[in-house]
């Protein structure tokens, strides 16, 4: 059972944990792309960027569950929402900084977290996937009926801009470059906590369950701990996400609950390779930034996304991160 | 009091009617493929669509459309059945949601995109008021109410005495043996399907006059309620399905009666968690099957 359950993530573990070196040398040039891009990109792309990065965290998120432990879980969404819902209260009725709302939808994203995850994580294979996705449906029945907090269907609009302020002076973010540096920076500090937490010996022991639980229990890994602590990060993370989201679209509804974010933030994870940080990166650029781009329309873009998941079942399982290396290596035989 | 507790309890039996027919399909392809399938209400909405297309463009009468439409709907489930769920016999089950997932948001935008996503009105059915223990009723609720019976009578003489039926017990039992003894796997999975989606179809078409608006997200809504349903009777009990479906139909209502009616959709979910945590067999198997 518990092999089965790795099939959709690469199982080599040092693969899983570093870079393939080929990915290094492109680490620059990259950097510096995206630290310029407002200079030479079109607002509208970077609009499309934007979202692909507000999408990166919860995906984050959802591969730490899926690809490092081997649960899938569609949970992620209602999270995603609890966030958003968290740092669009905060901002409007407190006018809080932009960080303590992104700290604290994390944090409270969390806190509702632990205590689901105690007795889903009981369940296993199907049983769980239902079992998450009953939280979104539950989740989505509390903020239309809790209408004293979240105003119900009509949802929290005039989100302010994220306030960034530090000591006595204060500025808010207004433009979209602005906007696009923020998150950046924030896309970037996340991907490199996601990365820490991978590399540490945390990360391993969860590699270590994902590969083989009974072996990994067998090696004095408490699994049962450390598959709760996976779950309460992956909901951190996308409430950070949902922070992100309230902040930039200034409004949440109920909508946020819908099956369309959850099923993006599985693509991604699963489109990109489940179980390595950059595919989840590629995949965010490839399935939300492109098609953002591109226009195509939400209910093509979802026949697409259907499509890229029978595609993904049947015939690339490891979904495009074998395909993006195998580029990268032929790229740097190309150019030596 | 009275009476408002016997209304709620027939609304509750017709809703449970059409999440039971719908669920019965779920369970069995449940049973023999051992996946989730989350496009299950798909199939429902193209019950729905088919109708409604064959009753607004061609003009067909309503009794007729039912038949259309679980041929069309058939139709559709045996090009899929062949194309995707076959492959899923020997898949990991993460393919199977994954797989149906993908599905679902094929069929369901394909649809959106075809006739566009607006609310249709349904047109047809029988709306004649009845008196039924002296509540009103429109004769439609009554025909779903008896069809349920009816078509889970006969699935349970398939299931027991047929060679189809036998065939689809068997190899919920034990896949690996069907093979060996030379049961053809593949096709009891296809022919599964296809039943499974007919019954789909046909609760579809059935609800489609009481509903009155239709569009193309509809089935989303049924596959979640259907989860509920056949974890309560037991996944591929086909028998606790009925039952299951009739307690989701009665305590949804009630909710939505004396609680409040934006409550209703979360009540199946509540009930879903509870049971998997208390009782995963659900409540009509005596042992777990599987």
């Amino acid at each position: 059972m518990a092999n089965d359950a790795s099939s959709l993530a690469t199982t080599e573990v040092t693969r899983a944990v570093a870079p393939p070196r080929s990915a290094r040398w492109l680490a620059v040039p990259l950097l510096a792309a995206l630290l310029g891009a407002p200079f030479y990109l079109d607002t509208y792309y970077l609009h499309a960027i934007i979202i692909s990065m507000i999408f990166l965290l919860p995906a984050h998120g959802l591969n730490l569950i899926v690809g490092y432990t081997g649960m899938l879980s569609l949970a992620q969404g209602a999270f995603f929402g609890i966030g958003a819902y968290v740092s669009a209260l905060m901002a409007v009725h407190f006018g809080t900084p932009f960080y303590v709302n992104f700290a604290l939808a994390g944090a409270v994203t969390a806190l509702i977290a632990l205590p689901l995850g105690i007795p889903a994580l009981r369940l296993r294979t199907y049983s769980f996937v239902m079992c998450t996705l009953g939280f979104v449906v539950i989740g989505e029945a509390v903020v239309k009926n809790w209408v004293s907090l979240t105003r119900g269907d009509m949802g929290v609009s005039g989100v302010p801009n994220p306030l960034l302020s530090f000591g006595g002076t204060g500025f808010s973010v207004t433009t979209i470059t602005g906007y696009y540096y923020l998150y950046l920076v924030v896309a970037l500090a996340m991907t490199g906590l996601f990365y820490a937490l991978i590399a540490s010996p945390a990360g391993r022991c969860m590699i270590a369950i994902r590969d083989n639980e009974t072996l990994a229990e067998s090696l004095g890994i408490s699994t049962w701990s450390y598959k709760l602590l996976v779950f309460t990060i992956s909901a951190a993370f996308a409430g950070f996400g949902g922070s992100l989201y309230a902040h930039y679209l200034t409004t949440v509804s109920p909508l946020t609950f819908q099956m369309y974010y959850s099923t993006t933030i599985l693509i991604i994870v699963l489109g990109g390779g489940a179980g390595t940080i950059r595919g989840v990166v590629v995949g965010s650029v490839v399935f939300v930034a492109i098609s953002e781009a591109l226009r195509v329309a939400p209910e093509s873009r979802m026949i697409i996304y259907g499509f890229v998941l029978l595609v993904l079942v049947f015939w690339q399982p490891k979904g495009l991160a074998p395909l993006f290396d195998r580029g990268l290596a032929l790229l740097r035989m190309g150019r030596r | 009091m009275g009476e408002l507790v016997i209304e709620q309890m027939v609304n509750g039996i017709i809703a449970g009617s059409v999440y039971a027919l719908v669920a019965a399909g779920m369970t069995m392809i449940f049973g023999v493929l051992r996946a989730i399938n989350f496009a299950h209400g798909e199939y429902y909405m193209l019950g729905t669509f088919s109708a409604w297309f064959v009753i607004t463009r061609l003009d067909v009468p309503y009794i007729a459309a039912i038949a259309l439409a679980i041929v069309i709907t058939v139709a559709i489930a045996a090009v899929v059945g062949r194309l995707v769920m076959q492959r899923l016999v020997t898949a990991p089950f993460q393919s199977g949601v994954l797989a149906t997932l993908g599905l679902s948001l094929i069929l369901q935008n394909a649809i959106i995109l075809s006739f566009g996503g607006t609310y249709k009105i349904f047109p047809g059915g029988w709306l004649e008021p009845v008196m039924f223990l002296d509540i009103s009723l429109a004769e439609q609720r009554i025909v779903i109410v008896a069809a349920t019976i009816v078509v889970f009578m006969a699935l349970e003489f398939m299931v027991r005495r047929t060679r189809m039926g036998k065939a689809i017990r068997a190899v919920s039992q034990n896949t690996e043996c069907c093979q060996v003894n030379g049961i053809d796997v593949e096709r009891v999975v296809l022919g599964t399907f296809m039943l499974g989606t007919g019954l789909a179809a046909l609760s579809g078409v059935l609800t489609g006059p009481i509903n009155v608006t239709i569009y193309g997200g509809m089935g989303e809504a049924i596959t979640l309620k259907t989860f509920a349903v056949i974890v309560m009777g037991g996944m591929g009990n086909v028998r606790g399905t009925l039952l299951a479906g009739w307690l989701l139909g009665i305590a949804e209502s009630f909710v939505a009666g004396f609680i409040g009616l934006q409550y209703r959709d979360a009540v199946g979910f509540v009930i879903l968690i509870a049971i998997l945590m208390i009782r995963p067999t659900g409540f009509f198997s005596l042992k777990a099957r599987f």
